[in-house]
């Protein structure tokens, strides 16, 4: 019965434009109604007109003047026509239309349209002005070690740096479309022999099947084609490191970049690659090594302290020696909360700390670190709000959670601190451990386009824990990680690298 | 119904998991009661039962490895229907289901009863018992996949407890071992018997046998694995009779858990607080397989959705925890489980393997014998 209401409107035909001048500029204002932000200029030459279309707040003005408007006037004697204007016209891209749609859609982009009246059609070019920010220093994966460079909002420069990074023949860059309505432009970036087949697929697919009217930004596009949306961790990584992304896809990883975007998205990513930084690579492997293991360790005690301290000295006080218990006792002596409250108190502190301090601008996000980290802390204790021992095990696991790489993962982190105490405050360390549980189900049940989260751990791929978990020296990673279902497995020859200088030579 | 299973690419996990999967489900609840049950028949020698009791269970491994090769594919559900008919089959099947409820809701009891004998006496029965299994429910809901990732978690996660039980050998008097070979073989065999609920497990093999990847490699693993149980289980009741006198042996009803009370790091004492907190990682890939696997069995006899099966399974389940009420009441349930599956996983695949055997030899010939005539 309401078929009608469910039904799809009609695809409007394509139409050419108006071959009068004034007819086409009343078509042009009522499909763009953009105010004086549209502009006409007219020339006119013993009763021919031309006109130019143009939007102003999206080109390049010098660029119109000098290349587009100044050689069609030099060459006074050429015919005004599509051809002899785009013979004239020293410009690379040039196209030549007449279907209205097509005239908005090459205006809103930044072309301008020029047209002869009467001609049957008339030639958009490209006089696009890029607002660019300069390169800077990556801010939210601050390295110390490596380079810095960092993605801006430009795909057109973004790509610039990637090829610059990456002069292989083999070096993919698709166009995608991104939003209905927005048409953002995107790549979709492989490197053809290495990237996986099916991965490149699911990745085209998941970006093309989207049905959104805009997207705002490679972040948001992640979580829209992610396997799971309700799951608290991050499925597909984020980086504003070039350099980031050149590692990766020559591992076999596929990377999105979408215009007005800093950050370059790729996968897949499993859960232990968040715990990656580029410095583990450029470092020496041991001391790589070391840092990863530092980190991972550091994030498992950040989860793991403060619901260990609400259980144990709510319910198995026993288990800490007298010694330490007494020291214990003693801090937590004036303390009128129950351990649940003064953890989840100072966890709340510390993250309002982090909040504030990251809202506000640098100079004064360092007097707030000295007011919260000193004046609160101290004052807290002495008023009896909390122990000496919660200030210094909550402030240890706020710097653990800071030391992972990726600011989604260490934000992951902190937040499943906060059911695992609650869960420690009820039912102690059984509490705790129900949660570790849970966690590792969780876990086992993401996927990352298509593949296990958890790799290299689970499935075990012994070869791969050189990668992502362990760090090898370099000559024992001749090979790509294997998760990633590389076309082209080896990356160098296994046996020039085993080659030894030694009393055989 | 089909008799051999195909599940899709993506479901089967290598052989290797095989070890893992047979390891976490033996080591369960059984482990931390083992050394008095089986010490209660054989005395001083108990740990030369429990590994008479793991060489019992490799043989019957190969038995049912050996039953398993003979099709291509299938596992128990599908071996009954192909044996005994569609109805006697069934009937079989429904059978297994029953026991595999029943271990299920047995392991559930036991660690709750553990946890609040060990760490909160007064917490209710029904709370924890509902939380273990929502848990379980939300591992089945990811399939096998997760089920086995589970369990290759639970023996990565928890293997360093078997490093930690040799700490109370320091204090050890091993003259409690002599004269060694004293008890008789029917104590020994007694012995071997009672440890049936702690060896339990194994008949898992018959359920995840399609979900193998490389077939042919099934019977190595799962032999390792067997392998690693009877390693802890024999040196767990090595270290308790070691470590305990005779008589406080007897009395101490999970002296694997008491012998964690020793161990003491310099800022950790009491480590049975952490040991029975992390024993329900032990037991989660148990009560995980015996839940998928019994659920399997809806999808397989009645054709319906798997998750019917696994909220049935855990309702029931969860209902089941109400009636049981005294430590009296458990002791016969749990008796009552492990001498079902003394006949479930001991003895019945060994007599089915041989019917799969004479069947097959019979077709073999039959077909034989067509061709010649």
């Amino acid at each position: 019965m309401f078929k009608w209401l469910s039904g799809k409107k009609a695809e409007e035909t394509p139409k050419a434009h108006s071959l009068d001048l004034e007819e086409l500029k009343e078509q042009l204002k009522t499909e763009l109604n953009v105010g004086t932000d549209l502009v006409f200029r007219t020339m006119k030459r013993d009763g021919e007109k031309l006109i130019f279309c143009l939007m102003s707040s999206l080109i390049d003005s010098t660029r119109l003047d000098d290349i587009v408007i100044r050689s069609i006037l030099n060459n006074k004697d050429i015919e005004w026509t599509c051809e002899s204007i785009a013979k004239v016209l020293p410009m690379i891209s040039i196209t030549a239309v007449n279907q209205l749609n097509e005239v908005v859609a090459g205006i809103n982009e930044g072309k301008v349209y020029i047209y002869a009246e009467g001609q049957p059609y008339g030639i958009l070019a490209d006089v696009e002005k890029t607002i660019q920010r300069g390169l800077e220093k990556a801010e939210t994966e601050s390295l110390v070690y490596g380079p810095k460079i960092s993605f801006t909002e430009s795909l057109q420069g973004n790509m610039n740096i990637l090829r610059h990074n990456i002069k292989d023949e083999d070096f993919c860059a698709e166009d995608l479309t991104v939003g209905k309505r927005s048409k953002t432009k995107a790549k979709l970036i492989y490197i053809k022999g290495i990237a996986d087949e099916e991965t490149i697929q699911t990745f085209r697919q998941r970006v093309k099947d989207l049905d959104l009217d805009y997207v705002p930004g490679t972040t948001v596009l992640g979580q829209y084609i992610e396997s799971d949306s309700w799951s608290v961790f991050p499925q597909l990584m984020t980086t504003e490191l070039p350099d980031r992304i050149s590692i990766a896809l020559y591992r076999g990883k596929v990377a999105v970049l979408l215009d007005r975007s800093p950050d370059c998205l790729y996968g897949p990513t499993s859960f232990f690659s968040f715990f990656e930084s580029t410095e583990d690579v450029y470092m020496r492997w041991n001391m790589g090594l070391f840092l990863r293991m530092l980190r991972l360790v550091a994030t498992f005690f950040s989860v793991l302290l403060t619901p260990a301290y609400v259980a144990v000295l709510t319910y198995h006080y026993e288990v800490i020696p007298s010694p330490l218990l007494l020291s214990l006792g003693e801090s937590r002596a004036r303390v009128p909360f129950p351990p649940v409250m003064e953890a989840l108190l100072l966890e709340f502190v510390i993250e309002l700390l982090r909040e504030a301090g990251a809202r506000l601008p640098t100079k004064v996000g360092q007097t707030m670190g000295i007011v919260g980290g000193i004046v609160i802390g101290q004052a807290a204790v002495e008023a009896g709000f909390t122990s000496n021992i919660l200030i210094i095990i909550i402030a240890l696991s706020a710097l653990g959670s800071f030391t992972t790489p990726s600011y989604l993962m260490g934000t992951a982190i902190r937040i499943i601190r906060f059911p695992i105490i609650l869960m420690a405050g009820l039912w102690g360390g059984i509490g705790i451990m129900l949660c570790f549980c849970y966690f590792i189900i969780h876990l086992l049940k993401l996927e990352t386009i298509g593949g296990p989260y958890l790799t290299p751990v689970y499935p075990i791929r012994l070869k791969d824990i050189g990668y992502s978990f362990f760090k090898l020296p370099p000559q024992y990673l001749s090979f790509r990680p294997l998760t990633n279902r590389t076309d082209d497995q080896e990356r160098f020859s296994k046996k020039k690298a085993k080659q030894k200088k030694d009393v055989d030579e | 119904m089909k008799v051999n299973l195909h599940p899709k690419e993506g479901l089967l996990f290598n052989a290797f998991m095989l070890a893992f999967i047979i390891n976490s489900v033996q080591v369960g609840v059984g482990l931390a009661g083992l050394p008095r049950v089986v010490y209660l028949e054989a005395k001083h020698d108990a740990w030369i039962s429990v590994f008479l009791a793991g060489i019992i269970v490799s043989v019957v491994l190969v038995f049912m490895i050996q039953m398993l090769k003979q099709y291509d594919s299938a596992d128990l559900y599908g071996i009954h229907v192909d044996i005994f008919g569609k109805w006697a089959g069934h009937s079989l099947n429904v059978l297994y289901m029953i026991y595999m409820t029943s271990t299920f809701f047995i392991i559930l009891m036991n660690y709750v009863e553990i946890v609040q004998v060990w760490i909160f006496p007064t917490l209710p029965t029904w709370q924890l018992s509902l939380v273990l299994i929502l848990l379980v429910i939300y591992a089945v809901y990811g399939g096998i996949r997760v089920v086995v990732g589970v369990a290759f978690f639970s023996v990565v996660g928890t293997i360093w407890l078997a490093v930690v039980i040799f700490v109370p050998l320091q204090f050890g008097d091993f003259t409690h071992l002599f004269p060694i070979m004293n008890a008789n073989v029917k104590q020994l065999l007694m012995g071997a018997h009672s440890t049936t609920l702690s060896m339990l497990g194994f008949e898992i093999i018959m359920f995840v046998y399609p979900f193998v990847k490389e077939k042919q490699k099934a019977m190595f693993f799962v032999q390792m694995g067997n392998l690693v149980t009877t390693l802890i289980f024999t040196f767990a009741t090595l270290i308790s009779i070691v470590f305990f006198a005779s008589n406080s042996l007897e009395k101490t009803i999970w002296p694997v858990l008491s012998m964690f009370k020793i161990v003491r790091l310099p800022n950790l004492e009491r480590f049975e607080f952490i040991a029975v907190s992390f024993w329900m990682l032990i037991i989660l890939p148990n009560m995980c397989f015996y839940l998928w696997a019994a659920s399997k069995g809806f999808s397989r006899i009645l054709r319906r959705k798997q998750k019917w099966g696994v909220w049935i399974i855990a309702i029931a389940a969860f209902a089941g925890s109400f009636f049981i009420k005294t430590r009296y009441q458990m002791n016969t349930m749990t008796d009552l489980v492990a001498k079902l599956g003394f006949y479930f996983a001991f003895c019945y695949p060994v007599l089915l393997a041989m019917i799969v055997f004479v069947k097959k030899w019979y077709k073999r010939r039959e077909s034989k014998h067509a061709e010649t005539s």
